[in-house]
């Protein structure tokens, strides 16, 4: 894909750069930070991340094979353990609690690698590594007939360099 | 002619009690510039040095002392470790407590800490996570060495078996199999998780194709992409959520392998909070022991400051007040109770057969500590280094006079007993501190002890001069004009 990418010092000059390219519909933004900024991220106008579903979901399945499993072991080998019930639920509430972290925690994971699309096998059009270090990039997605309006954008908002991306 | 002009203090050399590196309103750490400090600043230690090299075989000779033992362990017996009847628990245990104790507070401070926004956990989070990450490990090994026939251990794991044989899942100690397991793996996932930004960080610095391969791999292609930091964030929030309760249900499910039973001494219901106090309270000492040498050695004060170091001193005293007051709930109860089994037992413990463990326990734990209501001592790095170890050692002490003397001194008066250590338990406790310090020393030089990332979110970001913006927002008139 082509675009155009900025390389800028300053994440108010960032900012004000991503607000102009959302503002004129220039293409699709990405922008790389070193740290994660707020006021960058509101400004590309993203939706709540559904990684929390991953989570809910990972949860409810660990505390019920939890609760299944101590179930099903106990009353498939019927044998009175300390005077308590087959399916005691006391004791089974911590193998459910414990399981439910367990396959919550990870299906947080698997949720974060699908949804950033980890691991990365390729290299990332637009990505230098100055960019996990202290400076900031945007790369604008954009056909080569508006690549010169994107180029004069990131320069007004103070971008350092600004080259073609492909 | 008198001039009015304050003396320069910046001339001459000022030591961390003189001058604390004081923060102020939006400003952490005053003495970091930039981004391009931190990451030259943290990854400048990632290089093994003689003294390093040093104390690292140092640490894998402790362990070879301690797997020579095992080995030994394994040929003669587990009568060897100086178990007889009824004391059929003793170094082992002692030592799995400990060292789950001491994973706890790394999580309090990674997970718990970063929910309440608490600022000062920036600087000592990773070293803490690592140090739960490598401590949980190590307590992991013990019920395995307890066995005496560590190969069978897979029986505690629920798997289909031609014979139908489940685990009892109403055992306490099949309980701890599920939590320890769980603890493990979240930390490590959770250690992963923040890692991998500043593994990206090390693969863009790094010119050594093959490390720089290395980080590449690690960092899973991490690009600090605006889709990348939002779930990132999230799932880091949640880990950090889920992490929370767990690091509550380790300690209380382990207290569990002492409450559950009638023992005298272990059946009480203060257990799992009394647990749960004791080992962050524990954890905060080793990660003081930690800390303050990687500090001074690596020259991060200007990161690890003395306020972080005050805050956590406080959080450090909150914990040990609150075990001294299970341990006075506990005599209490005893004494108020009027069951003479027990109050026999607690005399047995304080004045009697195991005063010296119980006066160990006493004083490390609820006298030294008090010393950190003096800000004076907060701050004072060389006080609050020994002052660690000294928690290091009554903690070591309290789940030792917990375990042994119940099961010397239980209800038959023919049945009680004493117990010693052979040099079997001794060398392997030994070789645990070897193991956990081997892999921390590893960890030390190889990847960053300070969360790069993190460190740069505190710090405030570049912005454009008044005078750049008027210049350039002139210029985009212009264009904007032009287009």
């Amino acid at each position: 894909m082509q675009g155009v990418v900025g390389a800028f010092w300053e994440v108010d000059a960032t900012l004000a750069a991503v607000e102009e390219g959302k503002r004129h519909r220039y293409g699709d933004i990405t922008v790389f930070m070193p740290t994660p900024d707020h006021d960058v991220q509101a400004a590309l106008e993203e939706g709540p991340s559904p990684v929390r579903l991953y989570t809910l979901i990972g949860g409810l399945c660990g505390v019920t094979f939890g609760y299944w499993i101590a179930v099903y072991t106990s009353i498939y080998w019927p044998l009175v353990v300390g005077g308590k019930a087959f399916a005691a639920w006391i004791p089974f509430t911590i193998i459910g609690f414990e399981l439910m972290v367990l396959i919550g925690g990870l299906s947080t994971v698997l949720g974060l690698f699908i949804n950033a699309r980890l691991p990365k096998l390729q290299m990332t059009v637009g990505y230098d590594p100055r960019f996990s270090g202290a400076e900031y990039g945007i790369y604008v997605a954009c056909g080569a007939d508006r690549a010169r309006d994107v180029e004069a954008a990131l320069r007004r908002n103070g971008a350092a360099e600004v080259r073609i991306a492909a | 002619m008198a001039t009015t002009a304050p003396p320069v203090s910046g001339r001459r050399l000022i030591s961390d009690s003189e001058l604390p590196n004081v923060p102020r309103a939006g400003v952490r750490l005053p003495a970091v510039r930039d981004f391009e400090q931190v990451d030259r600043d943290i990854t400048s230690v990632l290089h093994p040095t003689a003294a390093w090299l040093l104390m690292l075989l140092v640490a894998v000779g402790m362990l070879a002392l301690g797997i020579s033992a095992w080995m030994y362990q394994i040929y003669a017996g587990v009568g060897v470790a100086g178990y007889h009847p009824p004391v059929m628990w003793a170094v082992y245990i002692v030592c799995f407590v400990f060292w789950i104790g001491i994973g706890h507070a790394g999580t309090l401070i990674s997970a718990i800490l970063y929910l309440f926004r608490a600022g000062f956990r920036t600087s000592i989070y990773r070293a803490s996570e690592v140090m739960t990450v490598f401590a949980v490990m190590t307590a992991g090994l013990f019920p395995i060495l307890h066995l005496g026939r560590p190969w069978k251990f897979f029986w505690l794991i629920p798997y289909p078996h031609w014979r139908l044989i489940w685990p009892n899942f109403k055992s306490p100690l099949v309980w701890d199999v599920f939590a320890v397991s769980t603890y493990l793996t979240i930390s490590v996932t959770f250690l992963f998780i923040g890692l991998i930004p500043d593994l990206a960080v090390l693969r863009d610095r790094e010119i050594n194709p093959i490390r720089k391969r290395i980080f590449g791999v690690l960092s899973l292609g991490w690009r600090n992409s605006d889709r990348e930091w939002r779930h990132f964030a999230r799932a880091y929030l949640f880990l950090a959520a889920l992490a929370t309760p767990l690091v509550l249900s380790v300690h209380s499910v382990v207290s569990f392998d002492f409450a559950m039973a009638l023992t005298p001494g272990w059946h009480a219901t203060i257990f799992p909070p009394y647990f749960v106090a004791g080992a962050i309270f524990s954890g905060l000492g080793m990660v003081f022991t930690i800390i303050i040498p990687l500090r001074r050695f690596f020259r991060l004060e200007h990161y690890i400051t003395l306020n972080d170091l005050d805050a956590a001193a406080k959080m450090c005293l909150f914990t040990s007040l609150v075990v001294a007051s299970a341990y006075l709930s506990e005599f209490f109860v005893a004494w108020f109770g009027g069951d003479a089994v027990d109050q026999a037992f607690f005399w047995n413990r304080v004045f009697g057969q195991w005063w010296w463990a119980a006066w160990i326990m006493l004083i490390c734990n609820c006298v030294l500590p008090l010393s950190l209501f003096s800000q004076r001592l907060r701050r004072n790095m060389i006080w609050l280094f020994i002052l660690s170890l000294f928690i290091n050692l009554g903690m070591w002490f309290e789940r030792f006079v917990i375990i042994v003397p119940s099961l010397s001194h239980e209800f038959e008066p023919w049945q009680w007993s004493g117990y010693s250590p052979t040099w079997v338990d001794i060398s392997i406790l030994i070789g645990s501190f070897g193991w956990f310090f081997m892999w921390f020393l590893l960890f030390v030089r190889q990847l960053p002890i300070l969360a790069i990332t993190e460190v740069k979110e505190i710090l405030p970001p570049r912005r454009r001069s008044p005078a750049k913006v008027g210049k350039l927002s002139g210029a985009g008139a212009g264009a904007g004009g032009v287009a």
